[in-house]
């Protein structure tokens, strides 16, 4: 195969990465690092540094929408990111220490445990996805959380029927101090979706955790990040995936520099991996405005399973 | 106003318009930038040097034990200065990774002027951590 086939090969998985990194909240890596490797047989060295490089398209590319469409939660992506750039170079540093093979496995476990998790409809969550059937628009009276003097406004007042469990733990108290609090135009739904951000600190706790894994393992820590914005948090799917989009290119920029001083990222691979990433992701994160939150749960869901059934595989193998 | 935003005034002073409409622009300009250095790069690979452009890639990569392309930005800002293909390619990358960190220093300035102090210093404080393994990842290579 010469470097022309080669580019085409590449560039088209990497527009596939690029679309399923972008919609998802993840790198790619779990698309790009498998065909480099046992396809191409490329060095894994230069297959990391490659999926590094694809992180950082996937995550500016993606972000340049969805930061100015406001799906996106500026302020949660900014406040998480200590944590998850904290975790990565606490990662860094720690590798080695700990057996690859014992956390591949460990982590193939928790991902696949995540997957199942969000599978099933969380009792308690808001309506953040109101399905055809119970379909009315949530609309929030403008002084709910003026209302509310600091706290966690009841979910009631927002509108939502279903049974809600307010945010124990303290958690939504610093979201409220730090407003993280927002609300997305859904355009799956026509209307706008108003959130709330529960149990911030264990946000936190678990974005470090997720930046400690991806700075031990190199892996990109998206499949970690979304489950726990979504799952903890209980921030909507589509701003789930879409803060975890701008999150991992904090995240990857901490290592990339790494990986470039060390040789890693080879122009000719990377290079035609990045433009094709960039391609994909830009439609990736168009396809995000319009995709059913429903829909990007389970296709997420399906990923995730992928993924940790790589690792486990690393785990085992 | 983009329409997330439209009627929660006390909801959302979250991320005003302006703010993430600064850090959109800037990635946006920071991706289109490093897209042209990639695509143009590789057109001046191409037509300067057919050899590597055109030839099996995949069998230097294996047997390389030492990178044989720039990895350094003096080698990177060298071979620009020739014209070099792959220097360019390599730019692009490097862009392509800073553009995160451009959109984080424009959130910091973008939050301080709307005297959102507190998220204007969490801005900064993120740049610091990345910016220290930046020189952790160069002092320890």
């Amino acid at each position: 195969m010469n470097i022309a086939e080669l580019s085409l090969v590449l560039l088209g998985i990497s527009v596939l990465a690029g679309v399923l990194g972008s919609l998802l909240g993840l790198g790619g890596g779990f698309v790009i690092v498998p065909v480099l490797t046992l396809v191409f047989h490329l060095d894994i060295r230069l297959a990391i540094g490659t999926s590094i490089v694809a992180v950082a398209a996937t995550s500016s590319a993606g972000a340049a929408r969805n930061v100015s469409e406001s799906i996106t939660n500026l302020r949660v992506a900014t406040f998480l990111a200590m944590a998850t750039t904290i975790g990565a170079v606490t990662g860094a540093l720690l590798s080695g220490v700990f057996d690859a093979r014992f956390l591949f496995g460990l982590f193939g476990v928790v991902l696949g445990l995540s997957g199942l998790q969000m599978l099933r409809k969380r009792p308690g969550r808001p309506a953040e996805e109101p399905g055809p059937a119970s379909g009315g628009t949530i609309r929030a009276p403008l002084d709910w959380v003026t209302a509310a003097g600091g706290t966690v406004p009841s979910v009631a007042a927002m509108g939502v029927s279903r049974n809600v469990v307010a945010p124990a733990g303290g958690g939504g108290g610093l979201a409220d101090r730090l407003a993280l609090h927002s609300a997305y135009y859904d355009r799956a739904e026509g209307s706008e979706v108003p959130y709330v951000v529960a149990h911030t600190g264990l946000g936190l706790a678990l974005m470090y955790m997720a930046g400690t894994v991806s700075g031990l393992l190199g892996i990109g820590s998206g499949v970690l990040k979304v489950p726990a914005m979504d799952l903890a948090m209980h921030i909507p799917m589509k701003v789930s995936t879409a803060t975890s989009n701008l999150l991992i290119g904090l995240t990857a920029a901490a290592s990339a520099v790494v990986y470039f001083a060390r040789g890693d990222i080879d122009p000719l691979i990377a290079g035609p991996v990045a433009i094709g990433v960039l391609l994909g992701a830009t439609q990736g994160s168009k396809l995000l405005l319009g995709i059913r939150s429903d829909r990007l749960r389970v296709l997420f869901v399906i990923v995730l399973l992928v993924v940790a059934a790589q690792m486990l595989w690393k785990g085992i193998g | 106003m983009a329409p997330g935003a439209r009627g929660y005034g006390a909801l959302t002073p979250p991320s005003p318009h302006g703010v993430r409409a600064a850090v959109g622009r800037v990635l946006r300009v920071g991706v289109i930038a490093s897209a042209a250095l990639l695509v143009g790069g590789y057109l001046v690979g191409i037509v300067s040097d057919p050899a590597t452009f055109g030839s099996v890639a995949l069998e230097r990569a294996h047997l390389s034990a030492r990178a044989s392309f720039p990895h350094s930005l003096a080698a990177v800002w060298g071979g620009i200065g020739r014209g070099s293909g792959e220097a360019i390619i390599v730019a692009g990358v490097l862009l392509l990774i800073l553009t995160p960190v451009a959109g984080l220093v424009t959130s910091a300035v973008a939050f301080a002027r709307r005297r959102d102090f507190l998220f204007s210093a969490i801005s900064a404080a993120v740049l610091t951590v990345i910016l220290g393994s930046f020189l952790i990842g160069w002092l320890t290579p």
